[in-house]
This record gives C-alpha cells, sequence and structure tokens, in this order.
C-alpha cells in the first residue's frame, strides 16, 4: 500500500532529523498497520512511558489524517514497547470483566487515553456478558467494567 | 537523500526535527521557516509557517503543538542541550 510507504518514510525522516539511530519497519496486523522503531535508540520514545511515541503518534495521525480517513488505523511502536502494553492492557481487562461477572461488582480501569480505553472496550466486547463504559469529560477517563442486566 | 527539501543538509537536529514534523503538517511546506538562536544556554527554535497553517501545527487544543514541543524535549534531552519552540503567528 502506497500510503504506508509514504507514512514510514516520514516517520524515518522524523527519527533521521532527531539524529537517533532508529529504523521504522511497518507491518500488517490484525488491527491495523503497525510501524515498528527498531534500534539501539529506542530509549528516547519508550522513557517516561513511553511519552515521545505517543508525541510522534499523534503527529502522524494528524499528518496523514486525510489520507487515512476514519477506518485506517495506524500505530506507531518502538522495539514493541506498544505491542507489549497493548497485551497487558488487554489482559488486565478481560481480567477485570472476568471479575465483574464472577462477583457481580463493577470494575474500574484508568484513567486511561483514547487510545487505550479502545483497546479495552474492544477486550471486554468480547465476552457478551459483560459491558464497558467510560466516565468523565476530559481527555483522561476511567473505563467501569460491569456484568449486562 | 540530500534531495530530500525536508532533510535541511547541515541542520542540527533541533531545527531539523522541527523542521520535519512541521513541514509533514502544513498545506504549505515551502513555507515552514525555522530559526535558532541561543539564549542562555539554551536552544530557542522560532517556527513560522503560512498564515492558513498556523491551526495544524497548534492543532485542538493545543495538542499537536504539545506533542511537537515534546518531540524537540526528547530530541534535546538525547544530545544533553536544552530548547523551547516558539510559535509565531
Amino acid at each position: 500500500m502506497a500510503l504506508t510507504a509514504q507514512i514510514t518514510a516520514f516517520v524515518q525522516r522524523v527519527v533521521d532529523a532527531m539524529g537517533v539511530s532508529l529504523s521504522a519497519k511497518a507491518e500488517e496486523t490484525p488491527d491495523g498497520t503497525r510501524i515498528n522503531l527498531e534500534g539501539e535508540d529506542g530509549g528516547v520514545f519508550v522513557r517516561n512511558g513511553g511519552e515521545g511515541l505517543q508525541a510522534l503518534q499523534h503527529i502522524v495521525a494528524t499528518a496523514f489524517r486525510r489520507q487515512l480517513g476514519d477506518d485506517n488505523r495506524i500505530v506507531i511502536d518502538c522495539n514493541n514497547f506498544r505491542r507489549d502494553k497493548d497485551a497487558e492492557l488487554k489482559q488486565m481487562a478481560r481480567l477485570l470483566a472476568e471479575k465483574a461477572r464472577s462477583s457481580g461488582m463493577p470494575q474500574e480501569m484508568g484513567p486511561l487515553n483514547p487510545y487505550e480505553r479502545r483497546i479495552v472496550h474492544l477486550a471486554v466486547a468480547e465476552d457478551p456478558t459483560v459491558t464497558s463504559e467510560s466516565i468523565g469529560d476530559a481527555f483522561m477517563k476511567t473505563v467501569i467494567i460491569s456484568t449486562k442486566r | 537523500m540530500s534531495a530530500n527539501p525536508s532533510t535541511p543538509l547541515g541542520a542540527g537536529p533541533l531545527r531539523a526535527v522541527v523542521e520535519v514534523v512541521a513541514r509533514g503538517l502544513v498545506d504549505h511546506p515551502d513555507a515552514v521557516v525555522v530559526t535558532e538562536s541561543e539564549r542562555r544556554g539554551s536552544t530557542v527554535l522560532e517556527l513560522r509557517t503560512a498564515p492558513g497553517d498556523m491551526g495544524k501545527i497548534i492543532g485542538r487544543q493545543g495538542r499537536t503543538a504539545a506533542a511537537l514541543r515534546t518531540l524537540l524535549q526528547v530530541t534535546a534531552d538525547k544530545h544533553g542541550k536544552r530548547a523551547s519552540l516558539d510559535i509565531r503567528d
């Protein structure tokens, strides 16, 4: 896909400009396109809970918003940091869904950013007996996981 | 790579990252100008764009500008420098 190549090239230009030694590799996953930055300088993006990675993610999503449209998602990763964190988040969501179901008590998760909430909602939706909703009106929201009535 | 207008030859990483990111965000990349100066041991970057492109740099609730500043900070840390960004309109 030409767009993926274009985005990968842009990400590479940004990291080259930053003077860090990382190389952008694109792959297609069931959740969309993922561009992973590989190399020894990964720390610059992963540090402080991955704030550099989040910033780059926002820049890329904004720069290519028109071409990506509503349905195409692109995830920027660095030495698989994001992928591992997402897997943890998914596991936690499933665990809390299980807890909500067995105890009947709503479970709280967060505060989470929109990207994280999407992962949680999708993980919870795999189980038809539980449901999830976001609470709050700020950028970061808490997700409540509870049994369906 | 030298033919690529968005990776300025000879520019330091601080200026380069602001230029490359800004040019990726705007409708008129050729109008993006970044100047660099030193003030009390810290590098000050000044970013100017075509008038209609300023909103694209700032973003909703300033989130894009915040992301650009984060990338600049991360770059400065990596190179043992201090930097700040002035967005001029």
